[in-house]
């Protein structure tokens, strides 16, 4: 006997079902441990922040009820929305580059026109357990202005004056740097994507007399769609929280990152090294907010795009 | 000029497995040809060869006059449905239909325009804008096939296309397959493993065994003259029925071969066992015997060879008969006693399951029944030494116990114990 | 459909061996010399390993498109490997070298055991590398492990119970992907300060134990891999619900386990910003924060050894998940491929 679908109780159930509900309600058990685990250190946490978002602490004083004033300063604040300007800009670079690298690789690899694919495939992975710390870490002393081996290598090539630490360069530095980390997971999974379009599809294809490149484009493409909109989805949460690299990087450029570079070091540095926790709280739901909105908005965008070619 | 041939084409694989070894086909211009045979035989993979999409490792295949083994699927002008359809999932059924013409850079009006007609042909013209989820699998197996005829291609392949359809569905289709056909007008091969799909749909038929061509010859043919005991059994449901069985020489002592329950006059059935007709053989089936006319004999004179041997002879169900019901006792030397199993009552006829004790001989490929996808080499358990008769409905048969059938002797096929061969004349002399 | 693994080849011909086929008999058609049972030249695949893919012939390639992009690839490879490559060769470094000598080759002298002995050391006070070396193993193992067992539990809840407002929960559970993780550090550093869990193992812990993506993947994957009927066939059987689980359904979710495990175990051992927050004492930091204190302090201190212990604790700080990912290899990809299949 199949188990019904989720259903509504409904007063006045038959005898019949009460069984299966007292055996669907066992799942619960199931799901218990992990639902009080994500309450706790998930949805409870999100609460205090608002909560704690809405009060003021003083040092005479004592924390008071400010309601929406910390929300104003840190909407005022020009600080916050330069960080907050950045990592727009950020993402809306790094992101398609990324995944235009990880698809391209995804796609010779799917197609086998290249030699020692494994091999490769596995290669480009390695960076996933790198740990951004140490990712950060060794492209800095790659990058570094007076004695990183690219810089040697630039001038090598005719370019002198290379500072990849120039507020100008710093921004493409970081870019370089994240795609180098997540290429391979982004296109490890669009691999797998790919793997799955059926064969046949794709032999009907050829029979049809298609080219490559459309079969690639017009066939291919639009059927690992939804594998696309959730690297997009995964990455950009990620982009707008840009934190671990520039942070590093500040270790050895200072000056080219400020405390508000990105929104998670303003809420850091405000939070934790400024101890104004409650400042800091409304940064971290207004941030919170505008990630929703950004990858919400993606989603729909997508849908709505249709995909007919 | 659409002819296909396929000369000694063989497909080994790179595991070394022999999936296709010599096969010789031609496919003339127009004619519809069925490849038939069990999963795993080969047939697809003979197909895809024909197609392209697999390497040809030794052999010809030419369309018309031309060596095609080494030209690329896109270049050979072939058009081929397949099992799952392949639909382009993402694209409206218009686009599905028009993707072949849109690479060929058809123009738009002209692409829209051979579209319609192929959808028009199928019955898909209201249908265009929609997607393949959108589609039940009949109309999504119209969209493939208004895929290929779309490209007025010179030789259409078919993959199995009916095999993902509810059975009433499948019989409906086939009808549609044919009519389509029929209006390209090409050269069309045809893959199912369903045995009934392939006698009622093809003009020939050829039967694959692990990549070894069986026969090929028109339905009917097939069917009445077997090459051996493999086409024998895969052909035809409920499967012949096959025993060991041994020719003896007409003046063998007789037993009687009428059961006590008939109403023989024991004086005719005796003298009819020992062959009275002369020049006749007899048949040991078991204990019992079935006198073989002369006239057999002489029309298929490689038999006289096997007096004195064993054999195996094979009864198609629908050549056992119940003699009882008119009223009358089987005539001499053809009656066969049995012990009924079970009867299945179909209404238009009643296939009675019977045992006799001689040994019964099984084809790994006997599949029981209807459009079975049976295992290679599975072993069916219980019913090994039944047999099947086709009886006429409203005789009245125990349900269990014994019954007397008459055996229709001049139908009756026999085959070499030893290869398998239909011991059959050289030249067309088809018994019955 | 794919014919290499449909066809067997038994040799059940009732042809006896050594008989050309065309003694099969005048029903055949083209009888004369019939095939030949000939051994065809043998296709070798790639890497030895036959794949199940469509020969790059039939895409109608230009000839050498294939070494071209190979050439591609292996740049892109030099590309991801120069870091790691850099790495181990500078971690045979002293720090002047480091500085002074060309990044890709070594120098002398070979000071690699010296800066491995350096990890044992608490250098400066800034901690103990070996140390946090020992916790992020305790964390990755504890919250990665335990990540999976609440994942497991809760993807086969979801997955094979329709229990009221189960639908309702897992959407819930998804749409947690959407929070920001700097929203909910910050207020759970708050909250340990007043439960003092401020500098305990478990405040890292047990957060790292909450993962909706391995919630999700597990899910996915009992509904591929383990069927109702098994359960509802046990369920007659009389077992219970745990018994099921633990016998029947777990047995079947091992690659999503190690899929799952594996993606937690790393994310753990990777984290940097919670226990950023949340440990102010250094003997409890994993690696990425050591190291990440230790590239600070190094700038600005004038002890020449921090930055040599910086390169080669990175090292080693790699070493174990690359190992781990080549040894579980075959897990993560099936596993990934179901997930993404979802989609």
């Amino acid at each position: 006997m199949r188990a019904p679908a989720a259903r509504v109780a409904r007063p006045g159930r038959s005898r019949q079902s009460a069984w299966i509900h007292r055996r669907d309600r066992r799942g619960l058990w199931f799901v218990v441990p992990f639902l009080v685990a994500f309450l706790l250190f998930m949805i409870a946490p999100l609460g205090y922040a608002i909560y704690t978002s809405l009060y003021t602490s003083r040092i005479i004083g004592g924390t008071v009820f400010s309601g929406g004033a910390n929300y104003t300063t840190t909407l005022q604040s020009g600080a916050f929305w330069s960080g907050t300007e950045r990592v727009i800009i950020y993402a809306a670079i790094q992101i398609p580059v990324m995944l235009a690298i990880a698809f391209f690789f995804a796609t010779i690899f799917d197609l086998g026109v290249a030699k020692w694919g494994r091999l490769f495939r596995t290669i480009f992975f390695i960076p996933f357990a790198v740990p951004a710390v140490v990712g950060a870490v060794m492209w800095a002393f790659l990058l570094e202005p007076q004695f990183g081996p690219f810089v040697h290598a630039a001038n090598g090539i005719g370019l002198h004056n290379v500072n990849f630490f120039s507020s100008n360069l710093m921004l493409p530095s970081i870019i370089v740097i994240v795609i180098w980390e997540w290429t391979g997971y982004n296109m490890v999974i669009l691999y797998t994507a790919l793997k799955s379009v059926p064969r046949d599809v794709v032999e009907a294809a050829i029979l049809d007399d298609t080219p490559l490149w459309k079969i690639i484009v017009r066939v291919k493409l639009p059927l690992v769609r939804p594998a696309i909109v959730l690297l997009v989805f995964l990455n950009l949460i990620g982009a707008l929280q840009l934190f671990t690299e520039p942070l590093i990087l500040q270790y050895f450029q200072t000056s080219a990152i400020s405390v508000n570079y990105t929104p998670v070091l303003y809420i850091y540095n405000t939070g934790i090294a400024g101890a104004q926790y409650n400042l800091a709280a409304a940064a971290a739901v207004v941030l919170g907010l505008v990630i929703v909105v950004i990858s919400v908005g993606s989603l729909a965008f997508r849908r709505s795009r249709g995909g007919v070619s | 000029m659409s002819t296909v041939s396929l000369e000694g084409l063989t497909k080994v694989y790179a595991n070394g497995v022999e999936a296709v070894s010599g096969l010789d086909l031609r496919v003339a211009d127009g004619e519809f040809v069925v490849i038939v045979g069990p999963s795993g035989c080969g047939k697809t993979t003979a197909l895809r060869m024909v197609a392209g999409l697999e390497e040809i490792t030794s052999g010809t295949l030419r369309f018309g006059d031309r060596v095609v083994n080494d030209v690329s699927p896109r270049e050979r002008d072939v058009a081929m449905v397949f099992q799952n359809y392949a639909l382009y999932p993402h694209l409206s059924v218009h686009q599905n239909i028009g993707f072949s013409l849109a690479n060929r850079k058809v123009p738009r009006e002209e692409r829209d325009v051979r579209v319609r007609a192929a959808a028009a042909v199928l019955g898909l013209s209201d249908m265009l804008d929609r997607k393949p989820r959108q589609l039940s699998g009949g109309q999504r197996q119209r969209v493939a096939m208004g895929r290929a005829i779309v490209r007025e291609p010179s030789v259409f392949l078919m993959d199995e296309p009916l095999s993902n359809l509810d059975a009433k569905l499948r019989v409906q289709m086939r009808s549609e397959v044919l009519r389509v056909h029929r209006k390209i007008g090409v050269a069309a091969l045809y893959v199912t493993h369903d045995q009934t799909e392939a006698m009622t749909m093809g003009d020939r038929v050829a039967v694959l065994r692990a990549g070894v061509l069986q026969q090929v010859s028109g339905p009917r043919e097939l069917y009445e003259c077997p090459a051996n005991l493999f086409v024998a059994t895969f052909i035809g449901s409920p499967s012949m029925n096959l025993y060991e069985a041994a020719l003896a020489a007409p003046s063998a002592s007789a037993t009687s071969s009428a059961s006590p329950s008939a109403s023989p006059s024991a004086a005719t059935t005796t003298a009819a066992a020992t062959g009275g007709d002369q020049g006749g053989a007899a048949i040991v089936l078991g204990s019992q015997r079935l006198s073989l006319p002369a006239a057999v004999l002489k029309r298929n004179p490689a038999l006289a060879a096997y007096v004195g041997r064993a054999v195996v002879v094979g009864i198609r169900p629908e050549h056992l008969s119940d003699p009882a019901h008119a009223g009358a006792s089987p005539e001499p030397g053809t009656g066969l006693t049995v012990e009924v199993d079970y009867v299945e009552v179909l209404g238009s006829e009643q296939l009675v399951h019977f045992t006799i004790d001689a040994r019964r001989v099984r084809d790994e490929s006997d599949q029981p029944g209807a459009a079975g996808d049976g295992d290679q080499g599975e072993i069916v358990a219980a019913s090994v030494s039944e047999g099947v008769a086709r009886i006429d409905p409203r005789s009245v048969i125990p349900a269990r116990g014994r019954a007397v059938f008459g055996v229709d002797v001049e139908r009756l096929h026999f085959f070499d114990p030893d290869t398998g061969d239909a011991i059959a004349p050289t030249g067309r002399a088809a018994p019955g | 459909m794919s014919p290499a693994t449909t066809v067997e080849s038994h040799s059940q011909n009732a042809q006896a061996p050594g008989e050309s086929p065309s003694r099969r008999g005048w029903w055949l058609r083209g009888a004369g010399g019939g095939g030949r049972r000939g051994r065809g030249r043998r296709r070798a695949a790639d890497d030895g390993v036959p794949e199940d893919v469509i020969p790059i012939e039939m895409y109608g390639l230009k000839r050498g498109t294939t070494t071209v992009l190979t050439v591609v690839c292996a740049l892109f490879a030099l590309f991801t490997l120069a870091p790691i490559a850099w790495i181990v060769i500078n971690s045979t470094k002293t720090q002047a070298n480091i500085f002074e000598t060309f990044g890709f080759w070594f120098a002398r002298p070979f000071a690699l055991f010296h800066n491995f002995a350096l990890l044992g050391q608490n250098v400066d006070g800034y901690g103990t590398y070996i140390q946090w070396l020992g916790n992020t193993a305790l964390y990755a193992v504890l919250g990665g492990g335990g990540a999976t067992a609440l994942a497991a539990f809760a993807g086969y809840g979801f997955a094979r119970f329709s229990f009221r407002g189960s639908r309702s929960l897992f959407y819930l559970v998804i749409a947690a992907l959407l929070v920001p993780i700097s929203a909910i550090t910050l207020p759970l550093y708050l909250t340990y300060a007043k439960v003092h869990l401020i500098n305990s193992i478990w405040g890292m812990i047990l957060p790292s134990m909450v993962s909706p993506v391995g919630v999700y993947l597990m899910r996915v994957f009992v509904e591929v891999s383990v069927p109702r009927e098994l359960i509802d066939a046990a369920r007659l059987d009389g077992a219970s619900e745990l018994r099921i689980f633990f016998r029947l359904a777990l047995p079947l979710m091992v690659p999503g386990l190690m899929t799952v495990l594996l993606l937690s175990v790393v994310g753990v051992w990777n984290n940097y910003f919670l226990p950023l927050i949340i440990f102010s004492q250094n003997r409890l930091y994993p690696l990425t924060v050591g190291i990440g204190l230790w590239a600070q302090r190094a700038q600005n201190s004038g002890n020449a050894e921090l930055f040599p212990m910086v390169v080669i604790g990175g090292l080693v700080t790699i070493i174990p998940l690359v190992a781990l990912f080549l040894v579980l290899q075959r897990y993560w990809r099936s596993g990934l491929l179901l997930g993404s299949i979802a989609n």
